[in-house]
């Protein structure tokens, strides 16, 4: 009799931990949540390639949480598609008690996710730096598929070239320039070998510019547009081609290996979806000090990156806390500052109060980075993943052989 | 007793069956396009179809095939010359065959990245050249790590493979009575003779396993191709690598369906190559 009333509380007790996550969380206000996540721990499963970002977040992050929310913020660095993949297995499953908090994330990994159904919300406007310093519009769309509330916008990113003025002293000003430059210099030129994010930015870079700008694409995907335009950017890439480093027949995996090849004097032009990726690796000294960037006339894309929920999240509270923080004026300036980071804020700064504004306006980011009236000067969005799978797919087989 | 048997190896055999033939199973579930995360739940061979359609794939599968056998055959090969060489040294100076354990304990990613910083045009040996003024200009090095037909994951593979098949081949060989040797040599057999016929068929067998377990493992391997690897012809576990992890979901089922045909054509070839094996053995026999 006892052991089957044990059973029975067993079973109550395990039904009650798993049921409150999903629903109450969603419908408790900020301040509740803010209550309920302190003392708890949050594990944030993020990209840990760059050491300079980890060491931001394993100082500037772990101690302000730990000032403001009590919260211990542990960072676990792992591959977006990685993470992505074991959610995906967990919901196949049915594991509903995870091991991460808070992804960050976006494009592809982002879309990959929410067709799958395993990230949880709507929940960004619960959070009050969401709602007080952000532009919805801005942050309504991922690489053109809807976000819904499932992310919280985090930084912003856009693609610029580099060079270096004492190799190459004026660089190319338009995309025709570019080609013209490439071919003066045989070898000299190459981009990483898309998908990597990086060659594939590249590649729509080229797409844009070789078919009368981005507006076209910017509604829903089209795919007889795609056909009738997509032909004269690879006519572009494979005239160049054989100017390539090792005349297009091999590409670099990776920006990454791009770099190695531009730090090393192999070739005399890298890019990066990065801005002040440039500045950066001048103070690491990897990059001579001459080294400046550029952007096309033709526009640079710019993307957002976001942080998400797990549907199976064990702290979705804490995780909210943490995203909201990560959206603060204060955590937006801390990673603006290129000797934190340098990655451009997610925020609107003409919504922030006089000082503020004045605090993200002095931040120098460096003789190599661009200056942001440049910067935005030159933006234009990233489109329909449709699209880029299609570059990517087409890229494979008309430039590669594949 | 049999039972007792399976009794006795159950802790080993469990977790291998449930750890590898479930991935196996799911392996193959999903390339027939079951149990995927998204997308519908029919069986279909279109994936399949897709690969042998794909000539890029063919020519993968032609990449993958060819540096496996040209790393496993040039291993065996080194590894017996050396293994004879060292044979035939007083003991004392056999040590020296210590320092070919190097090869084994660096992981296969070091040796990639190692022959990588060595023999790339902007590398160690190409800038020792430029240095001491060999060659006028780094663009004058050999371009080996580009030739688009895997020289530089060879170079990768033998630096590992040669100590392992030397130090399968050098067991066998350091075990072997010489008396059988002097025999020979007394019954008035010239060197040749005595290789051929009574060093080599006691090399055979680890020669053989040598070849095996390294062709597969080169094969099928991800970490070396990964480094020195070429995007075009690309090697079949960065295809799969590729696919999987930076491809659309709808694509997965290819991914999986290119890791089914390597793990068959795998379980193929070591079945047929050690009938082969001793089909060549019992003729040799005849002999």
């Amino acid at each position: 009799m006892r052991l089957r009333h044990m059973l029975l509380l067993c079973l109550l007790l395990a039904g009650c931990s798993e049921a409150p996550s999903t629903e109450s969380v969603l419908k408790q206000d900020y301040p509740a949540l803010e209550k309920a996540a302190r003392g708890t721990e949050v594990r944030w499963h993020m990209w840990g390639g760059s050491a300079q970002i980890n060491q931001w977040v394993d100082t500037y992050v772990v101690a302000e949480m730990k000032k403001r929310h009590d919260i211990s913020v542990v960072r676990v660095p792992m591959d977006a598609p990685v993470f992505v993949n074991k959610l995906l297995t967990e919901k196949a499953a049915s594991k509903n008690s995870g091991t991460m908090d808070l992804l960050w994330i976006n494009g592809e990994n982002f879309k990959n996710a929410m067709q799958a159904g395993v990230l949880f919300g709507p929940f960004t406007d619960r959070l009050p730096n969401f709602t007080a310093w952000y532009d919805p519009q801005k942050s309504a769309h991922d690489f053109g598929y809807p976000v819904n509330g499932f992310e919280a916008p985090y930084g912003r990113a856009q693609f610029v070239f580099e060079y270096d003025t004492d190799r190459t002293p004026s660089p190319p000003a338009t995309l025709a320039e570019l080609a013209s430059w490439i071919k003066a210099h045989p070898g000299r030129f190459t981009y990483p070998q898309p998908p990597d994010f990086t060659g594939s930015a590249f590649l729509r870079q080229v797409f844009y510019a070789t078919t009368g700008g981005h507006e076209q694409y910017l509604s829903d995907f089209n795919p007889e547009l795609y056909a009738k335009n997509a032909p004269q950017t690879f006519t572009w890439l494979s005239e160049l081609k054989p100017y390539l480093w090792q005349e297009g027949r091999t590409y670099p995996k990776d920006a990454a290996a791009l770099d190695t090849l531009f730090a090393r004097g192999e070739i005399d032009m890298a890019m990066s979806y990065h801005p002040v990726h440039a500045q950066m690796k001048i103070l690491e000294k990897t990059y001579p000090e001459t080294v400046r960037t550029f952007v096309l006339a033709e526009g640079a894309i710019f993307n957002t990156h976001f942080t998400a929920i797990p549907f199976n999240a064990p702290n979705k509270a804490g995780a909210m806390v943490l995203a909201n923080f990560l959206m603060s004026p204060e955590a937006q300036l801390s990673k603006f500052k290129p000797e934190n980071w340098g990655d451009l804020p997610a925020l609107e700064v003409a919504k922030l109060e006089a000082a503020q504004r004045k605090a993200f306006e002095e931040v120098d980011l460096g003789e190599a980075t661009l200056d942001t009236d440049t910067l935005s000067a030159a933006g234009v969005p990233e489109i329909s993943p449709e699209y880029l799978e299609l570059l990517e797919k087409d890229w494979d087989k008309i430039i590669l052989g594949h | 007793m049999g039972r007792r048997i399976l009794w006795g190896l159950a802790p080993l055999l469990l977790p291998y069956c449930a750890l590898f033939c479930a991935g196996m199973a799911l392996t193959m579930a999903q390339s027939l396009g079951l149990f995927l995360p998204v997308g519908p739940e029919e069986a279909t061979l279109e994936h399949y179809q897709i690969l042998l359609e794909d000539q890029a794939m063919g020519q993968s599968l032609g990449l993958s095939l060819f540096v496996a056998f040209a790393s496993a055959a040039g291993s065996v090969l080194g590894g017996t010359l050396l293994a004879l060489a060292l044979w035939r040294m007083p003991p004392g100076l056999r040590r020296v065959g210590v320092v070919s354990k190097v090869g084994l304990i660096l992981p296969h990613v070091a040796v990639a990245f190692l022959v990588l910083l060595m023999l790339s045009r902007t590398g160690l040996v190409s800038s020792v050249l430029f240095q001491t003024g060999i060659i006028s200009s780094p663009e004058e090095f050999p371009n080996i790590l580009h030739t688009g037909s895997g020289l530089g994951m060879i170079l990768a593979f033998l630096l590992k493979g040669v100590p392992f098949a030397l130090l399968l081949i050098g067991a066998v060989l350091f075990g072997f009575d010489i008396r059988l040797v002097q025999t020979a040599r007394m019954l008035g057999a010239g060197p040749l003779r005595t290789f051929w016929s009574v060093t080599l068929p006691r090399l055979l067998p680890a020669m053989h396993s040598a070849f095996i377990i390294l062709f597969l493992y080169a094969f099928g391997s991800f970490d070396i191709p990964f480094v020195l690897g070429e995007s075009h012809p690309g090697m079949l576990s960065i295809r799969v690598f590729d696919i999987f992890f930076q491809r659309d979901l709808s694509q997965r089922p290819q991914a999986m369906a290119i890791l089914t045909l390597m793990f068959v054509f795998s379980a193929l070839f070591a079945m047929l190559y050690n009938r082969f094996a001793a089909y060549l053995d019992g003729w040799r026999r005849k002999l």
